[in-house]
This record gives C-alpha cells, sequence and structure tokens, in this order.
C-alpha cells in the first residue's frame, strides 16, 4: 500500500499543487504555449486531473475522464508524490514502467522546462497547505 | 562460419605497399565475436611477439602501431541499429588502449566488398589512400588530395572513384588535423560519422594513409533468415510503443540534454558549477526551432538519429549538413556556457571538416577558457582580450586555431592534459581527464557508478566503454539479465562496482563486440540481443557465453592499456570531477571512488598495481597477455 489511502486526499493536494503552478507566470506560460492537454491518470489511490493548457488560461480539472487529452500519464500516487520533489527519475520510471506516457513525445519533452522550476515549489507548497507530513527530505 | 562474417580480413603494410589476406578464424568470431573484441586481439597478436622478446610498446605515432578497422557480426545486416563498426590502435591522445565505435555505411560496405575488416600496419613514404572495390585492392596516391578537409576529400573521392557503372562508394578520411597530428584527430565518413574518440585520426596521419575508399556489391550471409523475419516483426512492436526511440527520432541525442539539466547529468562552465539557467537556450526544442531541418541515418536503421542543420543568418550563416550530437551541444554550449546555437553549429562543422573529436576539442576549449580567466594562458596567447566564457567567436576561433595548429591552437591541440603539463602551476586542477582522454557530457555527480566508470574504462573517461551510462541512470533497462536489473539510487556508490561489472560484460559484448548501437538498440532484451546474433551467424549463443566474450574483450582492453603503462593511479578521477558542487540537482554530494575501486578491484580480480591478476587472465583464455603482463 501507498503513503496515501484516500483519493479525495491525494486529488486536493495535488490538484492544489497544479493549480498553485498555474498562477506562477514563468511555468504558466511554457505550459499554454505547450497547447497541451494532460491527463495524469494516478493509481493507489485512484484520482484523475486534467491540466488543459489549450486555453488562454491553464485549466485544472479534477476527475475528469471524459476530455480527450492530447497527452496522457499513468503513474501511482507515490511515484507522482516523490517525482515533485525530484526524486524520480523521469528517464528510469519510463524505461521501467513506473510511468507510462501515451501521446506524442516531442511535445511531452517540451514540457520539461516547466518542470524544473516546480520542484522548488512543491515542498514549500506542501508546507503551507497542512501537508507537511508528506515533506521529503 | 554460417552467416554474419565475410571471412576474410584485410592486410596493409603501407610501408611495403602489399597487402595480403587472412581467413578470420572460426574460434576467433567465437571467443572475440567481432568489432573491439576481434580488433583487440588482432592488435595484441600484431604486437605480442616483439613484447614478448623485450620490445617496448610502439608508440602511437610509430609505423609499429598497428590499426584495426572490424566490423561486427551484424554491420551490413538489414535490422535497426546494427550498421556500426570499430577502430582500435594505441592512442595518440592518452599513450593507452584506444578505440572507437563508429556508425554509418562504411562498416556495411566493407563487408559486401568481401572484408570483416582490415589491418593497416607500417607507414607510406608519401600520401595513400586504399581503394577496395569487390576484393581488389590498391593503395593509391593520395598526394592530389592531401591538404583537404573531409568534407572535400569524401566528395572528390566518391566522384573519383566511383565504378564505370555509376555506383558510388563509401570514404572514410582523415582531413587537416589528422594530417597534422592533432592528437586528438578524428576519422570520418559520409560527412557525418566519427571515429571520433581517442585521436585514431592522428595514428593515419602518421601514416600518412589519407583515405580508404571502399565500394562492394554483396551482402551479408544470414544463417536463419526465417528466425530473423520473426524477430524483426517482434522487434518492430516493440520500436513502434518505445518513448525513448520515439525521442530519438525526433529529437536525436539532444533529447538528453532536456533530462540531463533536471537530473544534474550536464555539465557547465568547466565542471564547476551544477547550475546555469542559460541551459534552457540549449533544449532540444530551441535546437529544432533555430537549426534542424531533417534527418540522416546510419545503414538499414529506421530509428534515424542523426541530425541535419543549417544556419541561415548571422555570422555563422552558410553552415548546412551534419548537426551538432548532444556531446557537442554540450562540450561547445554548457560546458563553455555559450547560449549561441549557430555558432555550436559552425563549431561543429568546423571539427568535422579539419577532422576533430568535437568532445576533446571542446573539453579542451573550455579548459583554456577557465586557463584565461586565471590568467594561466596570456596576452602573449591571444590577439587582444582574453576570451571570456560565453564569448561565440572565440570559442569558434580556437576551434580553427587548433585545427591549424596556429598560435595557442598548437599548444591546445596537444589536448588538456598535455596543455597543462606545459602550462604547471594550478592548470592540471582545472582537467577533466582520465587517462588523458578529456571526460563526456555526462556528470558522475549525478549517477555515481559513472565515475567508476570512467575511472576504469581501458580507454579513459569514456560513457560508452560499457553500458553504465544509459543503465544506471535510466536509459536502457536490460530486465532479463538480473546484475543489470537492479534497484538504483543513482547518488549513491553502493553496490556501483557490481553494476559496473556487469554493464562492462554485457557491454562490451553488446555495443563493443556485435555491435548494437547503444541508443537505437536500447529497446532489446538481452534474449533478443542474443538471438539476432545466433540468427545471423548460425551459432545458437547462450547469454551466459557472450557475457564471457564481452568479459574475456574486457580485460584484453584493460591488460593493453596496462601494457602502455596503465596503473591503478591512472584510474582514478580529476580532482574538478570529484568535488562536490555548491548547487544544482547533486549539489554536495560526490562518488566514493574508494569504495567503489576497493570493491572493483576484488570483483574484477585485480592486483594492487592495478594488472589483472594471473589467474583470473588465464581462466579467460589470454594466457598470452598473462605472461606478457606477469613475466
Amino acid at each position: 500500500m501507498g503513503s496515501f489511502t484516500s483519493s479525495e486526499q491525494f486529488e486536493t493536494m495535488l490538484g492544489g499543487f497544479f493549480e498553485h503552478l498555474t498562477v506562477v507566470p514563468s511555468i504558466a506560460e511554457k505550459l499554454l504555449a505547450s497547447k497541451l492537454i494532460i491527463r495524469f491518470k494516478y493509481t493507489d489511490p485512484d484520482v484523475a486531473l486534467v491540466v488543459d493548457c489549450s486555453g488562454d488560461a491553464v485549466e485544472i480539472r479534477r476527475g475528469d475522464t471524459e476530455t480527450k487529452a492530447t497527452v496522457e500519464m499513468f503513474m501511482t500516487a507515490d511515484v507522482a508524490h516523490r517525482f515533485w520533489f525530484g526524486k524520480v527519475n523521469l528517464m528510469m520510471a519510463l524505461t521501467r514502467k513506473q510511468m507510462v506516457a501515451k501521446g506524442p513525445v516531442p511535445r511531452i519533452l517540451e514540457l520539461l522546462p516547466a518542470i524544473k522550476p516546480a520542484y522548488q515549489l512543491y515542498p514549500t507548497y506542501l508546507r503551507e497547505n497542512g501537508y507537511a507530513q508528506y515533506v521529503i527530505d | 562460419m554460417r552467416g554474419g562474417y565475410a571471412g576474410r580480413v584485410l592486410h596493409i603494410d603501407l610501408t611495403t605497399g602489399h597487402h595480403s589476406e587472412a581467413p578470420l578464424a572460426p574460434h576467433m568470431a567465437r571467443e572475440y565475436l567481432g568489432g573491439g573484441g576481434v580488433g583487440a586481439r588482432l592488435y595484441l597478436d600484431l604486437i605480442g611477439e616483439a613484447l614478448a622478446k623485450g620490445a617496448s610498446p610502439p608508440d602511437a605515432l610509430s609505423p609499429e602501431n598497428p590499426v584495426v578497422i572490424m566490423t561486427g557480426p551484424l554491420t551490413g545486416v538489414k535490422m535497426d541499429a546494427v550498421a556500426r563498426w570499430t577502430m582500435s590502435s594505441r592512442s595518440p591522445l592518452t599513450g593507452f588502449w584506444g578505440d572507437t565505435n563508429v556508425g554509418g555505411h562504411f562498416g556495411a560496405e566493407l563487408k559486401s566488398a568481401g572484408y570483416d575488416g582490415i589491418v593497416i600496419t607500417g607507414a607510406a613514404a608519401t600520401p595513400a589512400l586504399l581503394d577496395i572495390q569487390d576484393g581488389a585492392v590498391e593503395i593509391r596516391d593520395a598526394t592530389p588530395y592531401w591538404g583537404t578537409d573531409v568534407y572535400e576529400v569524401t566528395d572528390r573521392l566518391t566522384e573519383d572513384l566511383r565504378s564505370p557503372e555509376g555506383k558510388r562508394g563509401h570514404v572514410l578520411a582523415i582531413g587537416p588535423a589528422g594530417e597534422k597530428l592533432v592528437r586528438f584527430a578524428a576519422v570520418g565518413t559520409r560527412k557525418r560519422h566519427w571515429a571520433g574518440r581517442t585521436g585514431l585520426g592522428a595514428v593515419w596521419g602518421a601514416k600518412n594513409l589519407k583515405a580508404i575508399h571502399v565500394r562492394g556489391s554483396g551482402t551479408v550471409p544470414i544463417a536463419f533468415p526465417k528466425r530473423l523475419q520473426t524477430l524483426r516483426k517482434e522487434l518492430k512492436a516493440l520500436y513502434a510503443e518505445d518513448m525513448l526511440i520515439e525521442a530519438l527520432r525526433a529529437f536525436g541525442t539532444i533529447a538528453s540534454i532536456d533530462l540531463g539539466a533536471l537530473t544534474g547529468d550536464v555539465p557547465y562552465q568547466n565542471w564547476r558549477t551544477g547550475f546555469w539557467a542559460g541551459v534552457d537556450d540549449l533544449s532540444s526544442v530551441a535546437y529544432q526551432e533555430q537549426l534542424l531541418t531533417g534527418n540522416a541515418t546510419c545503414y538499414a536503421c529506421g530509428v534515424r538519429c542523426k541530425r541535419e542543420v543549417e544556419v541561415k543568418e548571422g555570422p555563422y550563416a552558410g553552415v548546412k549538413g551534419a548537426g551538432p550530437e548532444y556531446e557537442t551541444l554540450c562540450v561547445f554550449g554548457s560546458l563553455c556556457l555559450n547560449t549561441d546555437l549557430p555558432s555550436i553549429a559552425k563549431a561543429n562543422d568546423l571539427c568535422n571538416r579539419y577532422g576533430m573529436d568535437t568532445m576533446s576539442c571542446g573539453a579542451t576549449i573550455a579548459f583554456a577558457l577557465e586557463c584565461f580567466e586565471t590568467g594561466l594562458l596570456g596576452l602573449d596567447h591571444w590577439h587582444g582580450p582574453a576570451p571570456q566564457w560565453g564569448d561565440a567567436a572565440a570559442i569558434v576561433e580556437l576551434v580553427e586555431l587548433i585545427g591549424r595548429r596556429e598560435g595557442v591552437g598548437d599548444l591546445l591541440a596537444e589536448g588538456s592534459a598535455a596543455a597543462a603539463a606545459r602550462l604547471g602551476g594550478a592548470a592540471p586542477a582545472l582537467l577533466s581527464t582520465v587517462k588523458g582522454l578529456e571526460a563526456p557530457m555526462h556528470d558522475a555527480r549525478g549517477a555515481h557508478g559513472l565515475a567508476l566508470a570512467y575511472a576504469v574504462s581501458p580507454r579513459g573517461a569514456c560513457h560508452n566503454a560499457s553500458l553504465q551510462y544509459p543503465i544506471e541512470p535510466g536509459g536502457m533497462f536490460v530486465a532479463d539479465v538480473p546484475e543489470l536489473a537492479v534497484e538504483l539510487e543513482e547518488q549513491s556508490s553502493e553496490g556501483k562496482a557490481a553494476l559496473n561489472v556487469a554493464t562492462q560484460d554485457y557491454g562490451t559484448f553488446f555495443a563493443g563486440c556485435a555491435v548494437f548501437c547503444n541508443l537505437g538498440a536500447r529497446p532489446l532484451s538481452a534474449a533478443q540481443a542474443v538471438e539476432m546474433v545466433s540468427c545471423v551467424t548460425g551459432v545458437d549463443h547462450t547469454l551466459d557465453e557472450l557475457m564471457t566474450v564481452g568479459r574475456r574483450v574486457w580485460y584484453l582492453k584493460r591488460g593493453l592499456s596496462n601494457l602502455f603503462g596503465a596503473r591503478a593511479e591512472h584510474d582514478r578521477l580529476p580532482p574538478r570531477l570529484m568535488a562536490a558542487l555548491d548547487d544544482g540537482p547533486t549539489a554536495g554530494g560526490a562518488p566514493d571512488m574508494d569504495l567503489m575501486l576497493r570493491e572493483f578491484y576484488e570483483l574484477r580480480d585485480i592486483d594492487p598495481e592495478g594488472l589483472p591478476r594471473r589467474k583470473v587472465l588465464e581462466g579467460l583464455g589470454l594466457d598470452d597477455l598473462a605472461d606478457l603482463l606477469h613475466s
């Protein structure tokens, strides 16, 4: 069993983080430039989050399993959580199938510059929003 | 031999102008498989007798230093990622074992002309070229081509030596850098595939060998074509859904920079800082937007990872052709803090034309920039204000000066280690070399096992001497070899010695001898790799047997470097690569070399002096090497 037992809790925590990222100009700008619609499908517990960059503003939709996504990413909640701490090697996770990505690879790689600054924001976000117990040192 | 091999090796004596053929013995194919394995074995056979009689090993630039070009059993087979071949000799850059692994079409063409490889000895009195056309061999006068750059000699020879029916062959050639004995001179084919590392272009230059032209009409015999067809279908499905292959198709090796910047793989400013915002300007998307015009590929490979570029405006307008690979992007970019992509394309183009290894050239320039910064190089070495970090024009000019061996370029053409020795003072502390070879653009502080891989690689700091680089950072996962499928923590030194042993044994078989491409063939399981070799050769190999081939060849190459003087003190990384960085993804961490080396020596049965013990060599059938090292 993973670190997170409640779908609602994980969805609120990670969905909140994604919403937090949408108001960081340097990140939002890169996301919007990608025009991607990305669905993250997590297991253990099951959660779906959509990051829609196709409009004028980045939109986060919790529980959205209907929208046709450009890219879909599949992983466990634990892997996702460790990823945002910079503790998951993306390449290794992909080759070992700890993460599965479906969609155009070039478009996925375009997102990497947006990810880098987000690593530094995740621990702070957790501490400031009542999730300090999940911070990984 | 049923399949895979032409069965003949061509021997050229440039001193006498004679040539002969020798069969590739079945036991040689079985014990060393091909590529760098057979290359190293043939090399030792050539120099071993003299060494046994007490002679010193040949100087790298002497006529007595042989060069061995070898294909593998798969070279020329119409499958993805098996076009590669190797060149081996003593390195004029390091003084130790030198070998290099090359793509393109030359290997396939050589085999179709009837040869598995070429052994070149002696030195010609005047510029020479070797012309091979379907088993007809001629040593020709290369005087009209001497002094031309690699692009020009390639174009001219391709035209001058085409068949009466118009069929063109393939050319392998050096440029002015090889002729002027630049210690990291390269040998190039099709203007985009390079025998780059360890400076074997200078060995050609010392032999007065300008080029080899080869044209053939044969095909590679396949022992079990139906079985190979079944495997081909299986691999087609595998490749269709593999993300890495798709990334290679989309961005080539450049894709590595995006991930590498996140994990601490990319080195900055001559390896002294862990963070540089400018790396975003070198991203795969930026490269695509500013430079990319198309893709190219090796013989029969559908991955098509090679980049074609064009600079359309600005001071470097006119650059058109083979684009920089990831390593080149970093040495002239992040290592020099240079965000100007067109200048990197220009530096790459100049290296190609002069015929120089971009990796050693760029790393030597980064070293020089720091020498200018610290006053080790001064105004007497430059025509104006000292070059600064990120000075694109100065970087490009330094490439030209090295290629022509002019001014400070003459010093830098000796390689950074030799230049540092000559400059003295603090210069050696700025080096990124192991055994004299400049390190590749993968920072071992981000994956500690890489530090050991660089330290004990027979040819010096190298990420391709084993499969440690793709496996430890995660770009390759060989699930059916338990020693390679262990759980990994990159920024830890625990267990990395054992992993290195496995990546050496498997990697030397896979990429060194077979010769699979260690990029395009990454999706293959070990079972699929073994099956492909078996289908082609007709020998039902086992993985254990091929791992033993890899192990045997690893010790052979290690032993050759030992014969050239390598000892335990050479199995060390320079301080610059070992110092923990203050910032970036690896801040505060550094590999534990003492731990890894201690474990590695024990696992490999290497004595404290750095020599493999007699018992382990004899156990692998390397009795002659054991005698040479221990008598």
